[in-house]
């Protein structure tokens, strides 16, 4: 309840009005006293100085009496007049009047105001750290596990005559009512429920419950919201929680590095089946065109050879003769000679001649398999003839 | 002067008169009044009232629900034999007043020491029928509903009417929480190691898949890739008998001229050669006949 300051400032702006006021006042209370008195005649006659304070005085404690009654409503409040103790009116926000004590009195309450209570932690006003209120925020779950769990309920007013005259101590209530709700809730929930999933479903339901309650107290109070501000294991299982947690992480990792395997593997035989698949293709076309070619080339010769088979045949003979001994080391042997004297270190000719020439198959060696059909095939003389003359060069 | 000064005794007495017998009820208050010692009324409604100076007086009572708090939370057995602290409140009227000075002389607190009596009786014996996992989530309302028609039903006779009674903690005591806390981390830790194992496994699983579908798309491409080169060594077997089948006995001895280009070729290949030899025929003689 506020005074109002200005009254009396505002209201005096004609005193001359308020003077013949108080004059007239103050004759009327001299006919009146004077004739309860009995000795009016003296009274009436001299202009006695006395009686002209009285009502003067009468009048401005009135005046205060009736100021009195001025009071400003807040915006987001009620006034609630009580005339003798009894609710009349309650008033909307602004300047407002009402009979003076002891006739009626004011109760401001402050309808729209969202208070907050805080549970299982305090915070601090202009701080960001908050305290933790064991004994309020550990609570047994369905499972008979235990939950820490910290909730914010924020609360406004609905009705300014409930609040004011249904219950004693209505903010303690509220906090009374937030704690039994949400341990009622999270009592018939699991833990895991509460921690994870339902956590916003926990909350809804305990707002239900605390305004069932409220209204079932006609308390005047209108649950906003309900938050759960923290729902975790308690300290001394947290660390198992994490574990917990990370395994799930793990687990999820393991699948990921066995996949990252799969994913490693199989375009890689993929690859390698295209490979098989190609170098078949390959082949193929390679063993039917050389065949195709060697057919082609005998059939060559051999129209030749229908024509001079004598002399082709001898030809050829010579030239493979003279192709094979001129590349290879030899030795001429008399067969009439003394055959079994003859003492031949083989084994010395070839480590003396060896030597290159396994040098000189290495790189054949180690050509894949399908490079190396082509020599073991090799009936294709030009290739041969090459690697002959690069042999024959590396000998020199 | 006279008449001024009997003008303020008159206004003085007036007041006096007026405020020892004039009093108001608030709208969250009961009245009683008392002449004498004895209630002759009870004033339920707000408002002015007038009552007779000296003789009369007035009491008050709160017209509100008023909350009943344990200062510390009790310990009580369930039917397991098993302690749990239980916390509650319990939420109370005066709606006889005259039943309620009679009962408890009017003092409040002498009042919440009965009702806190009969709740606590009430609680014990619902708690030792009930084991906790009843209390804590199963039976929780129903215990309430039954104290508070209990303690109800007794409050009645000293005029408070009860409105509710409320479990607002029940806890565990502090050996029990720690053996909870230890079954809690036992079960985590079997949770995080079944999920580890199932992690191993899943991968394992996943690996094991990827060898398989490996082995299966190499073999299936090596079956093709071999049958194809069948078809490709078929038709060179083909288009070569074709040819060499001309005239066989020239094929086999001008292969075999290139069998030897072949087979002789490098310096390594020692051969040891007889003087008969047809291509030595020439050296031997000029070969004029």
């Amino acid at each position: 309840m506020r005074k109002f300051p200005g009254f009396w400032n505002k209201n005096n702006e004609g005193p001359p009005d308020l003077d013949e006021v108080f004059k007239d006042l103050n004759q009327k209370l001299n006919r009146l006293f004077g004739g309860k008195g009995g000795s009016g005649a003296p009274r009436g006659t001299s202009p006695a100085p006395q009686p002209l304070p009285v009502a003067p005085i009468l009048g401005i404690v009135a005046l205060i009496w009736l100021g009195s009654g001025f009071y400003i409503v807040d915006q987001g409040s009620r006034g609630v007049v009580l005339r003798f103790g009894q609710h009349v009116e309650t008033t909307m926000p602004g300047p407002r009047w009402h009979l003076p004590f002891p006739i009626e009195s004011i109760e401001n309450v402050n309808l729209e105001q969202v208070r907050t209570i805080e549970m299982g932690y305090r915070s601090f006003e202009g701080e960001t750290a908050r305290s933790k209120e064991l004994r309020e925020s550990l609570m047994l779950t369905d499972d008979e596990n235990i939950i820490d769990l910290q909730v914010a309920v924020q609360y406004n007013l609905k009705s300014v005559e409930d609040y004011q005259f249904s219950n004693r101590s209505t903010e303690e209530s509220v906090r009374g009512v937030a704690e039994t709700a949400i341990r009622e809730i999270v009592g018939k929930s699991k833990m895991d429920f509460v921690l994870y999933e339902g956590r916003d479903d926990v909350a809804a339901r305990a707002k239900k419950l605390m305004q069932d309650m409220l209204d079932r107290y006609k308390s005047g109070i209108n649950v906003v919201n309900v938050t759960m501000q923290n729902a975790q294991p308690p300290e001394q299982v947290q660390a198992a929680f994490d574990d917990a947690v990370k395994a799930k992480q793990d687990l999820e990792r393991q699948k990921n590095e066995g996949q990252a395997y799969a994913n490693d593997v199989i375009p890689k035989a993929r690859g390698t089946a295209s490979r098989l698949t190609e170098e078949a293709a390959g082949y193929k076309l390679r063993v039917e065109n050389e065949a195709k070619g060697n057919a082609d080339r005998f059939e060559q010769v051999l129209t030749q050879y229908n024509k001079a088979p004598e002399v082709t045949r001898q030809r050829l003979y010579l030239d493979a003769q003279e192709h094979v001994l001129s590349n290879t080391s030899k030795v001429l042997v008399d067969q009439k000679g003394s055959n079994s004297l003859l003492y031949l270190p083989l084994d010395k000719l070839m480590t003396i001649s060896g030597a290159p020439g396994n040098a000189a198959t290495a790189p054949a060696a180690t050509t894949e398999k399908p490079a190396q059909e082509p020599q073991a095939d090799s009936s294709t003389l030009d290739r041969s003839r090459d690697a002959m003359r690069t042999r024959d060069r590396e000998y020199r | 002067m006279k008449n001024i000064g009997s003008l303020l005794i008159g206004v003085f007495v007036l007041l006096v008169i007026i405020t020892s017998s004039a009093y108001t009820v608030d709208q969250r208050e009961y009245a009683l009044v008392f002449r004498l010692g004895e209630i002759v009324s009870v004033k339920r409604d707000p408002g002015l009232y007038f009552k007779m100076p000296m003789v009369e007086n007035i009491r008050y009572y709160d017209k509100r629900i008023l909350t009943l708090n344990w200062e510390e939370p009790d310990r009580f057995i369930t039917s397991e034999k098993k302690n749990v602290l239980v916390d509650s409140f319990v939420k109370w009227r005066i709606i006889d007043p005259s039943k309620y000075y009679v009962s408890v002389r009017g003092d409040e607190v002498q009042a919440e020491r009965r009702l806190s009596q009969m709740v606590n009786d009430g609680l014990r014996a619902e708690f030792g029928k009930r084991t906790i996992h009843d209390v804590v989530s199963g039976e929780r309302s129903e215990i309430m509903e039954i104290l508070r028609q209990r303690a109800d039903k007794e409050s009645r006779q000293m005029g408070i009417q009860i409105l509710d009674v409320r479990l607002r903690r029940v806890d565990l005591p502090k050996e029990v929480s720690e053996s909870v806390y230890q079954r809690m981390e036992a079960e985590r830790k079997s949770v995080a190691n079944e999920l580890r194992s199932q992690g191993a496994a899943a991968a394992e699983k996943i690996r094991a898949d990827a060898d398989r579908q490996r082995e299966v798309i190499i073999a299936e491409a090596y079956r093709d890739a071999q049958k194809v080169k069948g078809e490709g060594d078929a038709k060179a077997s083909e288009v070569y008998a074709q040819a060499f089948g001309k005239n066989p006995e020239f094929y086999a001895f001008y292969r075999s001229q290139e069998a030897y280009k072949n087979s002789f070729k490098s310096k390594s290949d020692v051969m040891v050669i007889d003087q008969s030899s047809d291509f030595f025929k020439y050296m031997r003689s000029s070969g004029k006949k």
